[in-house]
Protein backbone atom coordinates (compact mmCIF):
# COMPACT_ATOMS: atom_id res chain seq x y z
CA UNK A 1 0.00 0.00 0.00
CA UNK A 2 1.39 3.53 -0.82
CA UNK A 3 2.31 5.96 1.71
CA UNK A 4 -0.12 8.78 2.21
CA UNK A 5 2.00 12.19 2.85
CA UNK A 6 -0.10 15.33 3.87
CA UNK A 7 1.55 18.48 2.37
CA UNK A 8 0.99 21.93 3.92
CA UNK A 9 2.30 24.69 1.78
CA UNK A 10 0.70 27.94 1.11
CA UNK A 11 2.85 28.76 -1.92
CA UNK A 12 0.48 27.65 -4.45
CA UNK A 13 2.60 27.43 -7.80
CA UNK A 14 5.09 24.91 -5.13
CA UNK A 15 2.72 22.96 -3.79
CA UNK A 16 1.49 22.35 -7.02
CA UNK A 17 5.10 20.98 -8.61
CA UNK A 18 5.44 18.95 -4.66
CA UNK A 19 1.92 17.27 -4.84
CA UNK A 20 2.86 16.65 -8.69
CA UNK A 21 6.63 15.01 -8.18
CA UNK A 22 5.12 13.00 -4.74
CA UNK A 23 2.16 11.14 -7.19
CA UNK A 24 5.09 10.26 -9.43
CA UNK A 25 6.77 8.90 -6.84
CA UNK A 26 3.44 6.30 -6.09
CA UNK A 27 2.67 8.63 -2.55
CA UNK A 28 -1.08 9.73 -1.65
CA UNK A 29 -0.63 12.72 -1.37
CA UNK A 30 -3.26 15.91 0.38
CA UNK A 31 -2.49 19.00 0.42
CA UNK A 32 -3.22 21.86 2.98
CA UNK A 33 -3.17 25.34 2.09
CA UNK A 34 -2.50 26.64 6.07
CA UNK A 35 -1.75 25.48 9.50
CA UNK A 36 -5.71 25.30 10.44
CA UNK A 37 -6.46 23.02 6.96
CA UNK A 38 -3.27 21.11 8.12
CA UNK A 39 -5.02 20.00 12.01
CA UNK A 40 -7.94 19.65 10.56
CA UNK A 41 -6.62 17.04 7.94
CA UNK A 42 -4.45 15.84 10.48
CA UNK A 43 -7.48 14.93 12.83
CA UNK A 44 -9.57 13.72 9.88
CA UNK A 45 -6.78 11.30 8.78
CA UNK A 46 -4.03 9.21 8.72
CA UNK A 47 -0.88 9.74 7.15
CA UNK A 48 2.59 8.51 7.03
CA UNK A 49 4.33 11.66 7.01
CA UNK A 50 3.98 15.50 7.24
CA UNK A 51 5.68 17.75 5.13
CA UNK A 52 4.95 20.92 6.80
CA UNK A 53 5.99 24.88 5.51
CA UNK A 54 6.60 27.07 8.06
CA UNK A 55 5.79 30.15 7.41
CA UNK A 56 2.04 29.69 6.54
CA UNK A 57 -1.24 31.79 7.38
CA UNK A 58 -3.22 30.96 10.48
CA UNK A 59 -1.07 28.54 12.43
CA UNK A 60 2.57 28.33 11.43
CA UNK A 61 4.25 25.67 11.12
CA UNK A 62 6.30 25.26 14.46
CA UNK A 63 2.60 25.58 15.98
CA UNK A 64 1.39 22.44 13.94
CA UNK A 65 4.10 20.51 14.26
CA UNK A 66 4.23 20.82 18.07
CA UNK A 67 0.21 20.17 18.06
CA UNK A 68 1.06 17.31 15.97
CA UNK A 69 3.70 15.68 18.04
CA UNK A 70 1.58 16.23 20.78
CA UNK A 71 -0.91 13.58 19.79
CA UNK A 72 1.09 11.31 17.81
CA UNK A 73 4.81 11.57 18.80
CA UNK A 74 6.13 8.64 16.00
CA UNK A 75 4.67 10.73 13.19
CA UNK A 76 7.32 11.36 10.69
CA UNK A 77 7.79 15.82 10.28
CA UNK A 78 9.65 16.79 7.73
CA UNK A 79 10.28 20.66 7.83
CA UNK A 80 10.37 22.59 4.61
CA UNK A 81 11.04 26.69 4.76
CA UNK A 82 12.92 29.72 3.26
CA UNK A 83 14.46 30.32 6.68
CA UNK A 84 18.19 29.51 6.94
CA UNK A 85 18.63 30.69 10.38
CA UNK A 86 20.11 28.32 12.85
CA UNK A 87 17.72 29.69 15.63
CA UNK A 88 14.56 28.48 13.32
CA UNK A 89 16.38 24.81 12.43
CA UNK A 90 16.94 24.15 16.74
CA UNK A 91 13.17 25.25 17.37
CA UNK A 92 12.03 23.14 14.83
CA UNK A 93 13.95 20.22 15.48
CA UNK A 94 13.29 20.86 19.35
CA UNK A 95 9.47 21.25 19.30
CA UNK A 96 9.63 17.57 17.64
CA UNK A 97 10.43 17.85 13.34
CA UNK A 98 12.83 15.08 12.17
CA UNK A 99 14.70 16.82 9.83
CA UNK A 100 14.57 20.19 7.91
CA UNK A 101 14.82 21.18 4.59
CA UNK A 102 15.68 24.93 3.22
CA UNK A 103 14.27 26.17 -0.08
CA UNK A 104 15.32 26.04 -2.80
CA UNK A 105 16.08 22.44 -2.28
CA UNK A 106 17.18 19.79 -5.09
CA UNK A 107 14.55 17.41 -6.25
CA UNK A 108 16.28 14.16 -5.61
CA UNK A 109 17.41 14.91 -2.59
CA UNK A 110 13.73 15.66 -1.01
CA UNK A 111 12.85 12.65 -2.07
CA UNK A 112 15.60 10.75 -0.56
CA UNK A 113 14.59 12.15 2.48
CA UNK A 114 10.97 11.65 2.31
CA UNK A 115 12.10 7.88 1.62
CA UNK A 116 14.08 7.71 4.15
CA UNK A 117 11.63 8.71 6.95
CA UNK A 118 9.32 6.59 5.76
CA UNK A 119 11.63 3.85 5.99
CA UNK A 120 12.45 4.40 9.16
CA UNK A 121 9.02 4.76 10.55
CA UNK A 122 8.12 1.26 8.91
CA UNK A 123 10.99 -0.16 10.51
CA UNK A 124 10.32 1.65 13.80
CA UNK A 125 6.86 0.69 13.83
CA UNK A 126 7.23 -2.88 12.79
CA UNK A 127 9.85 -3.42 16.18
CA UNK A 128 8.04 -1.57 18.70
CA UNK A 129 5.14 -3.62 18.20
CA UNK A 130 6.76 -6.50 20.06
CA UNK A 131 8.27 -4.89 22.90
CA UNK A 132 6.74 -1.43 23.48
CA UNK A 133 8.11 -0.81 26.72
CA UNK A 134 11.97 -1.75 28.04
CA UNK A 135 13.05 -1.56 31.13
CA UNK A 136 16.87 -1.28 32.59
CA UNK A 137 18.58 -0.27 35.24
CA UNK A 138 16.18 1.63 37.25
CA UNK A 139 14.95 3.18 33.15
CA UNK A 140 11.75 2.64 31.83
CA UNK A 141 10.98 3.48 28.33
CA UNK A 142 8.26 3.49 26.41
CA UNK A 143 8.70 3.35 22.78
CA UNK A 144 5.45 4.21 21.72
CA UNK A 145 4.75 7.40 22.90
CA UNK A 146 8.77 7.97 23.61
CA UNK A 147 8.06 8.41 27.38
CA UNK A 148 10.72 7.58 29.64
CA UNK A 149 11.61 7.02 33.46
CA UNK A 150 14.88 7.26 35.52
CA UNK A 151 13.67 6.42 38.93
CA UNK A 152 11.03 9.09 39.87
CA UNK A 153 11.78 11.11 36.95
CA UNK A 154 10.07 11.33 33.77
CA UNK A 155 11.16 12.50 30.79
CA UNK A 156 10.54 12.30 26.81
CA UNK A 157 12.85 11.26 24.06
CA UNK A 158 12.63 12.62 20.62
CA UNK A 159 12.03 10.51 17.69
CA UNK A 160 16.05 10.07 16.83
CA UNK A 161 16.46 9.56 20.55
CA UNK A 162 13.92 6.77 20.72
CA UNK A 163 14.73 4.95 17.42
CA UNK A 164 18.58 5.11 18.34
CA UNK A 165 17.73 3.52 21.85
CA UNK A 166 15.71 0.71 20.07
CA UNK A 167 18.57 0.05 17.35
CA UNK A 168 20.79 -0.50 20.37
CA UNK A 169 18.26 -2.60 22.76
CA UNK A 170 17.60 -4.66 19.25
CA UNK A 171 21.53 -4.90 19.09
CA UNK A 172 21.91 -5.82 22.44
CA UNK A 173 25.96 -7.04 23.92
CA UNK A 174 26.61 -6.43 20.07
CA UNK A 175 28.85 -3.61 18.57
CA UNK A 176 26.82 -0.94 16.55
CA UNK A 177 29.23 1.12 14.41
CA UNK A 178 28.44 4.57 13.36
CA UNK A 179 28.23 3.85 10.04
CA UNK A 180 25.72 1.28 10.90
CA UNK A 181 23.68 3.83 12.75
CA UNK A 182 23.87 6.44 10.08
CA UNK A 183 22.49 3.75 7.52
CA UNK A 184 19.47 2.41 9.63
CA UNK A 185 18.29 5.16 11.96
CA UNK A 186 19.33 7.92 9.95
CA UNK A 187 19.26 6.18 6.62
CA UNK A 188 22.13 8.40 5.48
CA UNK A 189 20.91 12.21 5.17
CA UNK A 190 23.86 13.82 3.43
CA UNK A 191 24.51 16.55 5.91
CA UNK A 192 24.53 13.95 9.23
CA UNK A 193 28.21 13.72 10.32
CA UNK A 194 29.38 10.73 12.43
CA UNK A 195 29.91 13.76 15.39
CA UNK A 196 25.94 13.90 15.65
CA UNK A 197 25.90 10.43 16.56
CA UNK A 198 28.18 10.97 19.39
CA UNK A 199 26.27 14.41 20.62
CA UNK A 200 23.37 11.45 20.79
CA UNK A 201 25.12 9.18 22.77
CA UNK A 202 26.07 11.87 25.23
CA UNK A 203 22.82 13.06 25.45
CA UNK A 204 21.41 9.25 26.15
CA UNK A 205 24.22 8.50 28.73
CA UNK A 206 22.59 11.80 30.57
CA UNK A 207 19.44 10.52 30.86
CA UNK A 208 19.84 6.81 31.39
CA UNK A 209 22.94 6.31 33.13
CA UNK A 210 23.81 7.18 37.39
CA UNK A 211 27.25 8.51 35.96
CA UNK A 212 27.13 9.80 32.51
CA UNK A 213 30.99 9.82 32.60
CA UNK A 214 31.36 6.23 33.75
CA UNK A 215 28.44 5.07 31.57
CA UNK A 216 27.69 1.50 32.57
CA UNK A 217 24.69 1.04 29.77
CA UNK A 218 25.86 2.79 26.72
CA UNK A 219 29.17 2.06 26.22
CA UNK A 220 31.75 3.18 24.10
CA UNK A 221 33.94 0.66 22.27
CA UNK A 222 37.29 2.41 20.86
CA UNK A 223 37.53 2.70 16.88
CA UNK A 224 34.54 0.61 16.70
CA UNK A 225 31.29 2.57 17.79
CA UNK A 226 28.98 1.73 20.38
CA UNK A 227 27.25 -0.89 22.43
CA UNK A 228 24.28 -1.43 24.94
CA UNK A 229 24.07 -3.69 27.67
CA UNK A 230 21.64 -3.82 30.51
CA UNK A 231 23.26 -5.76 33.05
CA UNK A 232 25.91 -4.36 34.98
CA UNK B 1 -12.54 22.27 18.77
CA UNK B 2 -8.81 21.32 17.90
CA UNK B 3 -8.31 24.53 16.45
CA UNK B 4 -9.59 26.22 18.87
CA UNK B 5 -7.26 24.92 21.35
CA UNK B 6 -4.32 25.61 19.00
CA UNK B 7 -5.31 29.14 18.58
CA UNK B 8 -5.42 29.79 22.71
CA UNK B 9 -1.72 28.29 22.87
CA UNK B 10 -0.51 30.93 20.38
CA UNK B 11 -2.44 33.78 21.57
CA UNK B 12 -1.11 33.18 25.53
CA UNK B 13 2.44 32.57 23.90
CA UNK B 14 1.96 35.68 21.95
CA UNK B 15 0.65 37.57 24.92
CA UNK B 16 3.61 35.96 27.04
CA UNK B 17 5.66 37.37 24.09
CA UNK B 18 4.18 40.71 24.25
CA UNK B 19 4.13 40.98 28.30
CA UNK B 20 8.25 39.91 28.22
CA UNK B 21 8.62 42.97 25.40
CA UNK B 22 6.74 45.25 27.80
CA UNK B 23 8.23 44.65 31.41
CA UNK B 24 11.86 44.20 30.04
CA UNK B 25 11.74 47.99 28.21
CA UNK B 26 9.39 49.26 32.10
CA UNK B 27 11.97 48.09 34.11
CA UNK B 28 14.89 49.76 32.28
CA UNK B 29 12.83 52.25 32.41
CA UNK B 30 12.28 51.83 36.10
CA UNK B 31 15.86 51.21 36.82
CA UNK B 32 16.76 54.13 34.78
CA UNK B 33 14.52 56.61 36.79
CA UNK B 34 15.75 55.03 39.96
CA UNK B 35 19.52 55.83 38.89
CA UNK B 36 18.52 59.56 38.61
CA UNK B 37 16.76 59.79 41.48
CA UNK B 38 19.36 57.83 43.82
CA UNK B 39 22.21 60.52 41.76
CA UNK B 40 19.84 63.34 42.75
CA UNK B 41 19.68 62.32 46.84
CA UNK B 42 23.42 62.22 46.54
CA UNK B 43 23.78 65.38 45.13
CA UNK B 44 21.61 67.12 47.94
CA UNK B 45 23.13 65.06 50.72
CA UNK B 46 26.27 65.96 49.74
CA UNK B 47 25.28 69.53 49.07
CA UNK B 48 24.29 69.73 53.02
CA UNK B 49 26.73 67.45 54.30
CA UNK B 50 29.64 69.80 52.79
CA UNK B 51 27.57 72.98 53.80
CA UNK B 52 27.16 71.82 57.32
CA UNK B 53 31.08 70.91 57.44
CA UNK B 54 31.79 74.25 55.89
CA UNK B 55 29.65 75.92 58.25
CA UNK B 56 31.60 74.49 61.46
CA UNK B 57 34.98 74.72 59.79
CA UNK B 58 34.12 78.49 59.39
CA UNK B 59 32.65 79.25 62.93
CA UNK B 60 36.24 77.34 64.38
CA UNK B 61 38.40 79.49 61.95
CA UNK B 62 37.44 82.31 61.75
CA UNK B 63 33.86 83.47 63.88
CA UNK B 64 34.07 86.55 61.97
CA UNK B 65 32.76 85.28 58.69
CA UNK B 66 29.16 85.17 58.85
CA UNK B 67 27.82 82.24 57.17
CA UNK B 68 23.82 83.33 56.99
CA UNK B 69 22.27 81.13 54.50
CA UNK B 70 23.60 78.62 52.09
CA UNK B 71 24.54 80.06 48.31
CA UNK B 72 21.12 78.64 46.10
CA UNK B 73 22.94 79.52 42.96
CA UNK B 74 25.28 75.76 43.13
CA UNK B 75 22.20 74.31 44.71
CA UNK B 76 19.97 75.05 41.90
CA UNK B 77 22.74 74.78 39.79
CA UNK B 78 23.44 71.13 40.66
CA UNK B 79 19.86 70.19 40.80
CA UNK B 80 18.88 71.46 37.23
CA UNK B 81 21.83 70.03 35.93
CA UNK B 82 20.53 66.66 37.23
CA UNK B 83 16.98 67.54 36.23
CA UNK B 84 18.85 67.83 32.43
CA UNK B 85 20.79 64.42 33.04
CA UNK B 86 17.18 62.61 33.86
CA UNK B 87 15.42 64.17 30.76
CA UNK B 88 18.58 63.09 28.76
CA UNK B 89 18.04 59.85 29.82
CA UNK B 90 14.55 59.62 29.04
CA UNK B 91 15.39 60.93 25.57
CA UNK B 92 18.63 57.95 25.19
CA UNK B 93 15.73 55.76 26.41
CA UNK B 94 13.27 56.78 23.51
CA UNK B 95 15.60 56.66 21.12
CA UNK B 96 16.75 53.42 22.03
CA UNK B 97 13.35 52.14 22.02
CA UNK B 98 13.08 53.49 18.19
CA UNK B 99 16.23 52.07 17.48
CA UNK B 100 15.03 47.84 19.23
CA UNK B 101 11.81 48.96 16.71
CA UNK B 102 13.42 49.70 13.80
CA UNK B 103 15.69 46.95 14.20
CA UNK B 104 13.17 44.88 14.40
CA UNK B 105 11.27 45.73 10.93
CA UNK B 106 14.39 45.43 9.54
CA UNK B 107 15.07 41.95 10.72
CA UNK B 108 11.00 41.24 9.29
CA UNK B 109 12.02 42.67 6.40
CA UNK B 110 15.08 40.65 5.67
CA UNK B 111 12.87 37.53 6.89
CA UNK B 112 10.33 38.50 4.43
CA UNK B 113 12.65 39.39 1.40
CA UNK B 114 14.13 36.10 2.00
CA UNK B 115 10.75 34.48 1.90
CA UNK B 116 9.72 36.33 -1.29
CA UNK B 117 12.66 35.74 -3.19
CA UNK B 118 13.11 31.98 -2.23
CA UNK B 119 9.57 30.79 -2.70
CA UNK B 120 9.38 31.90 -6.21
CA UNK B 121 13.00 30.54 -6.70
CA UNK B 122 12.23 26.71 -5.52
CA UNK B 123 9.20 26.55 -7.26
CA UNK B 124 11.52 27.65 -10.58
CA UNK B 125 14.10 24.88 -9.83
CA UNK B 126 11.07 22.45 -8.55
CA UNK B 127 9.61 22.47 -11.98
CA UNK B 128 13.30 22.86 -14.17
CA UNK B 129 14.31 19.86 -12.31
CA UNK B 130 10.89 17.74 -12.73
CA UNK B 131 11.16 18.79 -16.17
CA UNK B 132 14.98 17.39 -16.47
CA UNK B 133 14.39 14.44 -14.80
CA UNK B 134 11.17 13.13 -15.72
CA UNK B 135 8.85 12.02 -18.99
CA UNK B 136 6.71 15.08 -17.96
CA UNK B 137 3.19 15.22 -20.42
CA UNK B 138 3.01 17.78 -23.11
CA UNK B 139 -0.36 19.10 -21.63
CA UNK B 140 1.35 19.44 -18.36
CA UNK B 141 4.40 20.86 -19.44
CA UNK B 142 2.58 23.91 -20.26
CA UNK B 143 0.88 24.17 -17.43
CA UNK B 144 4.68 23.87 -15.43
CA UNK B 145 6.07 26.68 -17.93
CA UNK B 146 2.80 28.66 -17.31
CA UNK B 147 3.33 28.80 -13.44
CA UNK B 148 7.18 29.59 -14.02
CA UNK B 149 6.30 32.29 -15.62
CA UNK B 150 4.19 33.27 -12.99
CA UNK B 151 6.92 32.79 -10.64
CA UNK B 152 9.53 34.90 -12.79
CA UNK B 153 7.08 37.86 -12.57
CA UNK B 154 6.74 37.29 -8.67
CA UNK B 155 10.31 38.26 -8.96
CA UNK B 156 10.74 40.79 -11.19
CA UNK B 157 7.89 42.45 -9.13
CA UNK B 158 9.53 42.41 -5.51
CA UNK B 159 12.92 43.01 -7.53
CA UNK B 160 11.37 46.44 -9.25
CA UNK B 161 9.34 46.81 -5.68
CA UNK B 162 12.96 47.80 -4.13
CA UNK B 163 14.75 49.33 -6.68
CA UNK B 164 11.74 51.93 -7.54
CA UNK B 165 11.14 52.78 -4.01
CA UNK B 166 15.00 53.56 -3.60
CA UNK B 167 14.75 55.96 -6.30
CA UNK B 168 11.53 57.39 -5.13
CA UNK B 169 13.38 57.94 -1.56
CA UNK B 170 16.42 59.47 -3.33
CA UNK B 171 14.23 61.47 -5.02
CA UNK B 172 15.91 59.82 -8.66
CA UNK B 173 12.25 58.53 -10.06
CA UNK B 174 11.95 60.23 -13.02
CA UNK B 175 8.29 60.70 -13.46
CA UNK B 176 6.77 61.01 -16.95
CA UNK B 177 3.41 63.30 -15.61
CA UNK B 178 0.98 63.95 -18.33
CA UNK B 179 -2.72 64.84 -18.42
CA UNK B 180 -5.38 62.82 -18.40
CA UNK B 181 -9.75 62.67 -18.42
CA UNK B 182 -9.76 61.39 -14.66
CA UNK B 183 -13.31 59.55 -15.61
CA UNK B 184 -11.65 57.94 -18.31
CA UNK B 185 -8.14 57.39 -17.81
CA UNK B 186 -8.78 55.73 -14.01
CA UNK B 187 -11.88 53.53 -14.78
CA UNK B 188 -9.66 51.70 -17.60
CA UNK B 189 -6.09 51.43 -15.25
CA UNK B 190 -8.34 50.12 -12.72
CA UNK B 191 -9.95 47.07 -14.94
CA UNK B 192 -6.64 46.68 -16.56
CA UNK B 193 -4.95 45.91 -13.00
CA UNK B 194 -8.25 44.06 -12.04
CA UNK B 195 -7.90 41.91 -15.52
CA UNK B 196 -4.38 41.16 -14.22
CA UNK B 197 -5.07 39.63 -10.76
CA UNK B 198 -7.90 37.88 -12.77
CA UNK B 199 -10.64 39.37 -10.81
CA UNK B 200 -14.16 38.89 -11.65
CA UNK B 201 -15.48 41.53 -13.83
CA UNK B 202 -18.88 41.21 -11.62
CA UNK B 203 -17.23 41.71 -8.29
CA UNK B 204 -15.79 44.80 -9.42
CA UNK B 205 -17.93 47.51 -9.40
CA UNK B 206 -17.13 51.03 -10.85
CA UNK B 207 -18.33 54.26 -10.47
CA UNK B 208 -17.82 57.84 -12.01
CA UNK B 209 -19.14 61.07 -10.47
CA UNK B 210 -17.97 64.69 -12.54
CA UNK B 211 -15.26 64.77 -15.19
CA UNK B 212 -11.72 66.52 -14.11
CA UNK B 213 -8.26 66.89 -15.59
CA UNK B 214 -5.71 65.04 -13.56
CA UNK B 215 -1.60 65.25 -13.74
CA UNK B 216 -0.15 61.76 -13.26
CA UNK B 217 2.63 59.20 -14.33
CA UNK B 218 0.27 56.65 -15.52
CA UNK B 219 2.74 53.73 -14.81
CA UNK B 220 3.17 54.98 -10.90
CA UNK B 221 -0.63 54.69 -11.14
CA UNK B 222 -0.70 51.14 -12.42
CA UNK B 223 1.95 50.58 -9.87
CA UNK B 224 -1.07 51.93 -7.02
CA UNK B 225 -3.73 49.64 -8.18
CA UNK B 226 -2.44 46.87 -8.50
CA UNK B 227 -1.06 46.90 -5.20
CA UNK B 228 -4.63 47.87 -3.73
CA UNK B 229 -6.25 44.98 -5.68
CA UNK B 230 -3.56 42.54 -4.69
CA UNK B 231 -4.14 43.72 -1.01
CA UNK B 232 -8.05 43.61 -1.28
CA UNK B 233 -7.62 40.38 -2.67
CA UNK B 234 -4.93 38.55 -0.22
CA UNK B 235 -6.74 40.03 3.09
CA UNK B 236 -10.16 38.38 2.03
CA UNK B 237 -11.42 34.97 3.18
CA UNK B 238 -14.63 34.97 1.36
CA UNK B 239 -15.34 35.65 -2.58
CA UNK B 240 -13.71 39.48 -3.06
CA UNK B 241 -16.63 42.48 -3.78
CA UNK B 242 -14.52 45.52 -4.65
CA UNK B 243 -16.28 49.31 -4.86
CA UNK B 244 -14.17 51.96 -6.72
CA UNK B 245 -15.71 55.38 -6.27
CA UNK B 246 -14.08 57.84 -8.55
CA UNK B 247 -15.35 61.29 -7.72
CA UNK B 248 -14.59 64.47 -9.87
CA UNK B 249 -14.63 68.22 -8.39
CA UNK B 250 -13.47 71.39 -9.49
CA UNK B 251 -11.13 70.84 -6.18
CA UNK B 252 -10.09 67.38 -5.82
CA UNK B 253 -10.51 64.21 -6.83
CA UNK B 254 -11.45 61.24 -4.90
CA UNK B 255 -11.09 57.86 -5.57
CA UNK B 256 -12.49 55.12 -3.07
CA UNK B 257 -11.71 51.44 -2.34
CA UNK B 258 -14.00 49.61 -0.44
CA UNK B 259 -13.82 46.03 -0.15
CA UNK B 260 -15.15 42.91 2.04
CA UNK B 261 -12.34 41.84 3.31
CA UNK B 262 -10.79 41.13 6.80
CA UNK B 263 -11.04 44.68 7.90
CA UNK B 264 -8.39 46.93 10.17
CA UNK B 265 -8.41 47.19 13.86
CA UNK B 266 -8.33 51.02 14.50
CA UNK B 267 -4.86 50.88 15.58
CA UNK B 268 -2.98 49.52 12.68
CA UNK B 269 -5.02 51.85 10.19
CA UNK B 270 -2.05 54.50 10.29
CA UNK B 271 0.65 52.10 10.58
CA UNK B 272 -0.34 50.49 7.36
CA UNK B 273 1.69 52.82 5.10
CA UNK B 274 4.86 52.66 7.33
CA UNK B 275 7.56 51.24 5.94
CA UNK B 276 8.10 47.81 6.24
CA UNK B 277 5.54 47.51 8.80
CA UNK B 278 3.42 44.30 8.47
CA UNK B 279 0.05 43.15 10.66
CA UNK B 280 1.38 39.88 12.15
CA UNK B 281 -2.64 38.59 13.67
CA UNK B 282 -3.65 35.04 13.39
CA UNK B 283 -6.55 35.66 11.65
CA UNK B 284 -5.01 37.09 8.42
CA UNK B 285 -5.42 34.40 5.52
CA UNK B 286 -1.97 35.47 3.69
CA UNK B 287 1.65 35.32 5.05
CA UNK B 288 3.18 36.74 2.31
CA UNK B 289 4.45 40.33 1.65
CA UNK B 290 7.27 42.52 2.44
CA UNK B 291 5.93 45.27 3.64
CA UNK B 292 6.77 47.36 1.19
CA UNK B 293 3.28 47.82 -0.85
CA UNK B 294 1.21 50.32 0.86
CA UNK B 295 4.46 52.32 1.81
CA UNK B 296 4.90 52.81 -2.42
CA UNK B 297 1.38 53.47 -2.93
CA UNK B 298 1.61 56.28 -0.48
CA UNK B 299 5.01 57.48 -1.54
CA UNK B 300 3.50 57.57 -4.68
CA UNK B 301 0.59 59.86 -4.03
CA UNK B 302 2.67 61.81 -2.04
CA UNK B 303 4.95 62.08 -5.54
CA UNK B 304 1.78 63.70 -7.02
CA UNK B 305 0.64 65.63 -3.91
CA UNK B 306 -2.22 63.58 -3.00
CA UNK B 307 -2.92 61.97 0.31
CA UNK B 308 -3.94 58.30 0.99
CA UNK B 309 -5.46 56.62 4.16
CA UNK B 310 -7.02 53.42 5.32
CA UNK B 311 -10.50 53.22 7.27
CA UNK B 312 -12.46 50.25 8.28
CA UNK B 313 -15.51 49.71 11.08
CA UNK B 314 -13.24 46.81 12.40
CA UNK B 315 -12.15 42.96 12.00
CA UNK B 316 -13.92 41.06 9.02
CA UNK B 317 -16.05 44.68 8.25
CA UNK B 318 -13.95 45.41 5.58
CA UNK B 319 -11.34 48.05 4.43
CA UNK B 320 -11.98 51.27 2.72
CA UNK B 321 -8.80 53.39 1.14
CA UNK B 322 -8.91 56.22 0.14
CA UNK B 323 -6.91 58.39 -2.37
CA UNK B 324 -7.43 62.34 -2.66
CA UNK B 325 -5.74 63.92 -5.56
CA UNK B 326 -5.27 67.33 -6.75
CA UNK B 327 -7.28 68.46 -10.04
CA UNK B 328 -5.93 70.40 -12.59
CA UNK B 329 -8.09 73.85 -13.02
CA UNK B 330 -10.02 74.35 -16.51
CA UNK B 331 -9.04 77.44 -18.31
CA UNK B 332 -12.88 77.98 -18.22
CA UNK B 333 -13.05 77.65 -14.13
CA UNK B 334 -10.22 79.98 -14.51
CA UNK B 335 -11.94 82.33 -16.56
CA UNK B 336 -15.16 82.25 -14.42
CA UNK B 337 -13.32 82.88 -11.25
CA UNK B 338 -11.78 86.14 -12.49
CA UNK B 339 -14.95 86.73 -13.89
CA UNK B 340 -16.44 86.89 -10.20
CA UNK B 341 -13.40 88.15 -8.84
CA UNK B 342 -14.14 91.15 -11.24
CA UNK B 343 -18.15 91.45 -10.38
Amino acid sequence: MSAKILLVEDEENLAMGLEYNLKEEGYKVDWAKDGKEAIKFFAENNYDLILLDIMLPYLNGFEVAGFIRKENPQMPILMLTARTGVDDKVKGLEIGADDYITKPFHLKELLLRIKGMLKRKSWYSSVVKHEPIYKFGGNEINFENFKCRKGKTEFQLTSYEAMIMKYLILNKNKIVTRKELLENVWNTAPDVETRTIDNFMVRLRKYFENDPADPKFILSVRSAGYMFQDQI
Amino acid sequence: MIFDYCVKEFRISFMIRRKHYFVNNLVIFVLAQLVWLALLGLWIYWYVSNYLIFEQVGETVSPQINIDTPSVFPFVGGIVLLVGLSFSLVLIFRHLNVQIRLRRLYDNFIDNVTHELKSPLSSIQLYLETLVSRDVPQEKRKEFYELMMKDTARLQNLINSILEISKIESKKKRSSFALHQANEFLPKLIEDSAAQFRLNRNDLKLETTGSCEIEVDAGSFKIVFDNLIDNAIKYSTGSLKLEVKIICNQKKLEITFKDNGIGLPSNEQKKIFQKFYRIYDKDIPNVKGTGLGLYWVKEIIKNHKGKITAHSEGKAKGTTINIVLPVRKSKVTEIEREKGKLQ
